[in-house]
């Protein structure tokens, strides 16, 4: 296999529930109410209950390990939440390998809304495995 | 010095200051619900952490009272994730967090208070697997 600078990761889409804010609230152990309780979200000014932020880095985390497969490790990878985003509605994962250095490459990645704001922005770096590398 | 000035300034004195360690064993039933609740069916997750599982191991973020005495909620600004060595089922991960920075932004919509964690995880055998880092924000 060749990474080459531009190649674009496979879309994963998400499709998150108030059900799946729940279920992540108790996986994760963060019960803060703007994620399940509607009225204490809207008193804090928000447009009802919004995911969790780290459940957007799960689904970007998810969409470079599917990417990766076996062929290799994630190092390191870092976001930035830009907007909030509400149940109910596909929120989109891309990504795109930005640069190649020997065994590892920086991928541009984020996630979108319906209406393509980049509400998730971030960079992952992974390390291919030795054995996997092309062969000329 | 007004009120908000002097919160920023009591926070400002954890910097650097490490918080207890906080120990747990990663659990398989505990993957198993994680992973489901992130919908991810990845079969090596099942006995190896997906890569935002330690968070749920334990928080990035310490629990600092005098914070929400700023602003009306809190809320993510971002996380960074650096891996040294794969966290598996059975081993005991102990966390230690510190607050990195705290500062202050100002605005059109208001003032922000901005909160750096960083938190260490290390396995049974002393070695660190992850370095976790968290930005939180009151508003």
């Amino acid at each position: 296999m060749n990474l080459q600078p531009g190649e674009e990761l496979p879309d994963l889409i998400k499709h998150p529930t108030t059900r799946q804010l729940a279920q992540y609230a108790g996986a994760q152990g963060d019960f803060y109410e703007i994620h399940y309780d509607q009225d204490f979200a809207r008193g804090v000014g928000l447009p009802g209950v919004i995911l969790h932020g780290l459940l957007k880095a799960a689904f970007l985390g998810q969409l470079v390990t599917d990417w990766l497969g076996e062929r290799g490790t994630l190092k390191s990878f870092e976001v930035s939440y830009r907007g909030v985003d509400v149940p109910g509605k596909p929120y989109r994962c891309r990504g795109r390998v930005s640069s190649v250095t020997g065994l590892h490459a920086e991928l541009e990645i984020w996630g979108e809304d319906p209406d393509g704001n980049r509400t998730t922005v971030g960079t992952a770096v992974v390390e291919m495995a030795v054995g996997l590398r092309p062969t000329l | 010095m007004s009120a908000t000035s002097s919160v920023v300034d009591r926070l400002r004195a954890h910097i650097g200051t490490p918080g207890p360690p906080i120990s747990a064993v990663v659990e398989a039933g505990h993957l198993k619900r994680f992973t489901e609740a992130i919908g991810d069916s990845y079969p090596r997750w099942l006995t190896e952490a997906p890569p935002t599982f330690l968070v749920a191991l334990a928080p990035v973020s310490a629990h600092l009272p005098e914070a929400e005495e700023y602003g009306q909620g809190w809320l993510n600004g971002g996380n960074r994730f650096e891996y040294l060595e794969p966290v598996k089922v059975g081993d005991t991960i102990t966390a230690i967090g510190k607050v990195v920075d705290v500062y202050e932004k100002t605005g059109a919509s208001g003032s922000l208070l901005f909160i750096i964690f960083e938190t260490e995880y290390f396995n049974g055998h002393g070695r660190l697997v992850a370095r976790l880092r968290g930005t939180a924000i009151r508003r």
